[in-house]
């Protein structure tokens, strides 16, 4: 029985079990620690082992990688790239400046706290994070896909308003495209 | 002999003197010169460099704010390949009122230069064509690189912060508290104060 509850549930597991194993990443790397980026990917670390390479443009990609700081600017083009992104979308914010500002915590153009501007699934801290401490937040990605639990996309279809105000705070001259996802 | 080392570092300021009668010069060491002048003298002397000294390459034009004097300091560094010289031509001009000829016919890349400081200082440059907004995006503040552009004002003001960093102390203080360590007499010197 398809609509049966149970039947619904392996259909998840097996969506979810398949999802977390190709995650396809759209790095933005504007911040610093983009530099970490290279070997994670790369044969020392080797990332791919986990499922988890690169991705050309954001409609192709499941996981928005904000490494490091974002200025009121580079904000505008992540907001872009987000909405642009199908469900099932994901975020990772890197390295302490997406978390409170990082050591850009006073300066006038970049934004404090990332996850007042789009939702952010999984924080990794340390400025900048280690390839180890990268996989690590790769992991407990998996995890929260695996529970069922990283729903960021859903909170920002839900929230949107709250989003939007807050983004609209740092983006004045507001001239963004409407994407209906 | 620091005669002869600095030779043609020495004929350079004489000659520009000789050019331009309020003309200032100084040679701070080997292979750096500096140049004081007036603000309506910045591009003949630019071009006479250019032209006549070999001194063919810009490589930046920096602008130094100084609230103390009310005085914009604009400085246009150049290079020779031929003398292996750096030429620093500096100028004031009043901060009020701040404007000053642009000289990117003379080399077409100060145009970018030229537009980084009208937006970052304020500055106007006579005659210069391009965009008004270069790196900031709808900015509607004080141009944020003069000096009494208050940061830390204008953060508290537009971004909010996670709870957690008003206590933000010495780090060195809480690992002492916290593991009852004393800190080593080498680190003592770098503490905040
Ligand atoms: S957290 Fe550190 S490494 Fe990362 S972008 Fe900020 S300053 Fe750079």
């Amino acid at each position: 029985m398809i609509n049966d509850k149970n039947s619904k549930k392996i259909v998840d597991i097996i969506q979810d079990f398949s999802r977390r194993h190709s995650l396809f990443v759209l790095a933005y790397g504007t911040g610093c620690g983009a530099i970490e980026i290279p070997p994670t990917m790369t044969s020392r670390y080797d990332a791919e082992r986990f499922g988890i390479r690169g991705m050309a443009t954001p409609r192709q990609a499941d996981l928005l990688l904000i490494t490091g700081y974002l200025a009121s600017k580079t904000l505008k083009r992540v907001i872009r790239a987000y909405e642009q992104m199908q469900d099932p979308k994901y975020v990772i914010g890197f390295g302490s400046c997406t978390i409170n500002g990082g050591m850009y915590w006073d300066s006038y153009n970049t934004i404090k706290i990332l996850s007042d501007y789009i939702p952010v699934d999984v924080y990794i801290n340390g400025c900048m994070p280690r390839p180890e401490a990268v996989i690590t937040g790769f992991i407990e990605l998996q995890n929260l896909i695996k529970e069922g639990k990283a729903n960021g996309a859903q909170k920002y279809k839900e929230n949107l308003e709250w989003y939007r105000e807050n983004q609209r705070k740092v983006i004045k001259d507001w001239k963004m495209p409407d994407y209906n996802w | 002999m620091t005669d002869t080392i600095l030779d043609k570092e020495q004929k350079l300021v004489q000659l520009l003197e000789q050019t331009f009668k309020k003309l200032s010069g100084k040679v701070v060491r080997q292979r750096r010169v500096t140049v004081s002048v007036e603000k309506e003298l910045v591009p003949s002397v630019l071009s006479y460099a250019k032209s006549q000294l070999g001194y063919i390459h810009l490589s930046h034009i920096s602008c130094v704010d100084w609230p103390e004097n009310n005085n914009f300091e604009i400085i246009y560094i150049l290079w020779s390949p031929a003398d292996k010289v750096q030429l620093f031509i500096k100028t004031l001009i009043n901060r009020e009122n701040p404007e000053i000829d642009n000289v990117d016919m003379i080399w077409k890349h100060a145009n970018t230069y030229e537009r980084e400081i009208r937006e970052m200082y304020g500055i106007q440059f006579n005659g210069l064509v391009g965009a008004q907004e270069f790196i900031l995006e709808d900015w509607d503040d004080m141009p944020p690189m003069r000096r009494d552009f208050d940061t830390v004002d204008y953060v508290d003001n537009n971004y909010t912060f996670r709870p957690g960093r008003e206590d933000a102390g010495d780090v060195r203080e809480e690992i002492i508290k916290r593991s009852g360590e004393d800190i080593p007499d080498f680190a003592k010197k770098y503490s905040r104060d």
